[in-house]
């Protein structure tokens, strides 16, 4: 009895130590941005000034802007090339389609930041493409360091329905291709598609390495003001690091529950059939 | 219904994209990695540089020794969590493991702030462990700092595989061989290490790929303080000390260091299948 006592305080704590692991991290850098000062073991007084003076300087603001604006549209392109893709590869069974998605497994291992960093330096900073320093050129970059979470998100839901089947009875209705994309297969791989969108998105909104190495004169992301103010303003820097938390959370908790009405909704097909 | 397949039409937009931005950027650096910085006529000095100043042999010994202590690390830590996941009720388990698949998104900045307010020179930690425990203060800008720091990503990332990996191995498996008169020994070496090997080197093939390039929080952390190759190249290819044939020749040298050690990982994954040694 004693040691089972024991050894379940043990395994409780164990999993305490487990999930602070995590947490410590990512809550210090709020707590730090609400107090006031933060010298000692503990931090002193509450306050959202560093949150309001990101907010109202023009600087930050614009950054915040920025930001979203690039995240958005890279998770556009990734939807765009990736839908498709998994649509066309999922049907692919042979050789073809094995070698497509073993190679989408790869790419971003070989092809990792700085060297897409360095590429998109060299390709795109003279004609014939010459967007050096252009928002669109980081959007591309965001949706090439992307894509791949997309794709694997789109092509998992493919794999969950039988969209071959579907297909050929919305066909012998009369659906035509587009009817079919718009009415039966796009509804059916939604959640592959938000569980995409929500991962691109909040990669894209914290990627520093390419932005830093693409960043034109004309504008900066969050990441790039926080890493300036890492050095000149950690007050700024802190309530960047928490609004960049913050939507890392909302992405998860957003995909968490994408997860959960899919896993429900195959719970109840299958004991309806 | 069944013309000839209308699937590769769908796979214009992809393939137009992968071209564009990947293998054109990578033309590119392939190419201008054997161009001269100044005259731009073909020459092999950029390679006969990185293999004979002593800055880029210096930071590629440290990128290969770095990448291969935070993968033991990942690899460790990672699968001691996954063992112990595995072994939680499935309600624990998942919000446990959503947990820990929080770091793969989080910019490397926003990890580099955290560790600096953590354990930075007056981090909570470090006052801690100073006042209280009589120890000396953790050094975060050190090589050990950025094994640390840096496994925040690496343990979570090892951990989610190798759960997955633990939850699929089949106990009845274990238990034949023990019926059949396996020693414990046995057991792992014939069975549970060739069930356990396939998820556990695509694991640590992801985070030595991703180590070897790293390079975000080392740079918000020590700025260009520890050499590494990404660095070296970081710092060619943008403004302090611009240099694109050699920050290509960098480029192509650490693209050939990943596929080389992925293969490694591939040979050794095929000779812990079952009937793959002898």
């Amino acid at each position: 009895m004693r040691r089972q006592a024991v050894l379940s305080v043990l395994q409780k704590a164990i999993l305490v130590l487990l999930i602070l692991y995590i947490v410590l991290p990512l809550l210090v850098p709020l707590i730090f941005s609400f107090s006031t000062l933060w010298m000692d073991i503990l931090p002193e007084g509450f306050t959202v000034r560093w949150y309001l003076k990101i907010f109202n300087r023009h600087k930050y603001y614009q950054g915040l802007i920025t930001s979203l604006l690039i995240a958005i549209s890279a998770v556009a392109v990734d939807a765009f090339i990736c839908v498709p893709a998994a649509y066309a590869i999922n049907r692919l069974r042979g050789r073809a389609g094995g070698l497509l998605r073993s190679a989408f497994k790869i790419f971003p291992l070989i092809f990792p930041p700085i060297v897409v960093g360095t590429g998109f330096v060299q390709a795109f900073n003279r004609p014939p493409l010459s967007w050096s320093g252009s928002l669109m050129l980081a959007v591309f970059a965001h949706a090439t360091l992307g894509f791949p979470f997309m794709f694997r998100n789109v092509l998992a839901a493919f794999q969950t329905i039988d969209e071959r089947t579907l297909s050929e009875a919305a066909a012998s209705l009369g659906a035509n291709l587009w009817q079919r994309f718009g009415y039966v297969i796009i509804p059916n791989v939604i959640p592959g598609i938000l569980a995409g969108s929500l991962l691109v998105f909040a990669i894209s909104m914290g990627e520093f390495e390419v932005t830093s190495m693409i960043a034109g004169f004309g504008w900066r992301t969050m990441p790039l003001l926080l890493y300036r103010s890492l050095i000149d303003d950690i007050r700024a820097a802190s309530a960047i690091s928490g609004i960049l938390i913050a939507t890392s959370i909302v992405a998860f908790v957003g995909m968490t529950l994408v997860s959960a009405r899919v896993g429900a909704g195959k719970l109840r097909a299958t004991e309806r059939t | 219904m069944r013309r000839p397949s209308h699937e590769w039409f769908f796979l214009i937009p992809i393939t137009v994209f992968l071209g564009l931005f990947i293998f054109y950027p990578l033309s590119q650096v392939v190419m201008r990695s054997f161009t001269d910085n100044l005259t731009g006529d073909f020459t092999l000095q950029n390679y006969i540089n990185a293999f004979s100043q002593k800055r880029y042999i210096g930071s590629l010994k440290n990128t290969l020794w770095f990448a291969g202590a935070c993968t033991l690390v990942g690899a460790v830590g990672g699968t001691f969590v996954g063992l112990l996941a595995s072994r939680m009720s499935p309600r624990v388990r998942g919000l446990l493991l959503s947990l820990y698949s929080l770091p793969m998104t989080l910019s490397s900045l926003v990890v580099a702030f955290a560790f600096i307010v953590l354990l930075g020179r007056n981090g909570v930690f470090n006052i801690i462990l100073n006042r209280y425990l009589g120890l000396p203060k953790f050094d975060l800008y050190s090589w050990h700092g950025l094994v640390v720091t840096y496994s925040f990503y690496n343990i979570p990332l090892m951990t989610l595989t190798m759960a997955s990996v633990f939850l699929n191995l089949d106990r009845s498996l274990i238990e034949a061989a023990r019926n059949l008169g396996a020693r414990a020994w046995q057991v792992w070496i014939y069975v549970i290490i060739p069930v356990l090997a396939p998820g556990f080197i695509a694991g640590i093939s992801i985070v030595l790929a991703g180590m070897l390039a790293a390079f975000g929080t080392a740079l918000a952390l020590t700025g260009m303080a520890k050499s590494l190759l990404s660095l070296q190249i970081y710092s060619h290819a943008s403004e302090s000390n611009y240099n694109i044939p050699q920050a290509s020749a960098l480029a192509v040298i650490l693209i050939i260091v990943i596929v080389f050690s992925l293969l490694v990982l591939n040979w050794i994954e095929r000779k812990l299948k079952p009937g793959g040694e002898r």
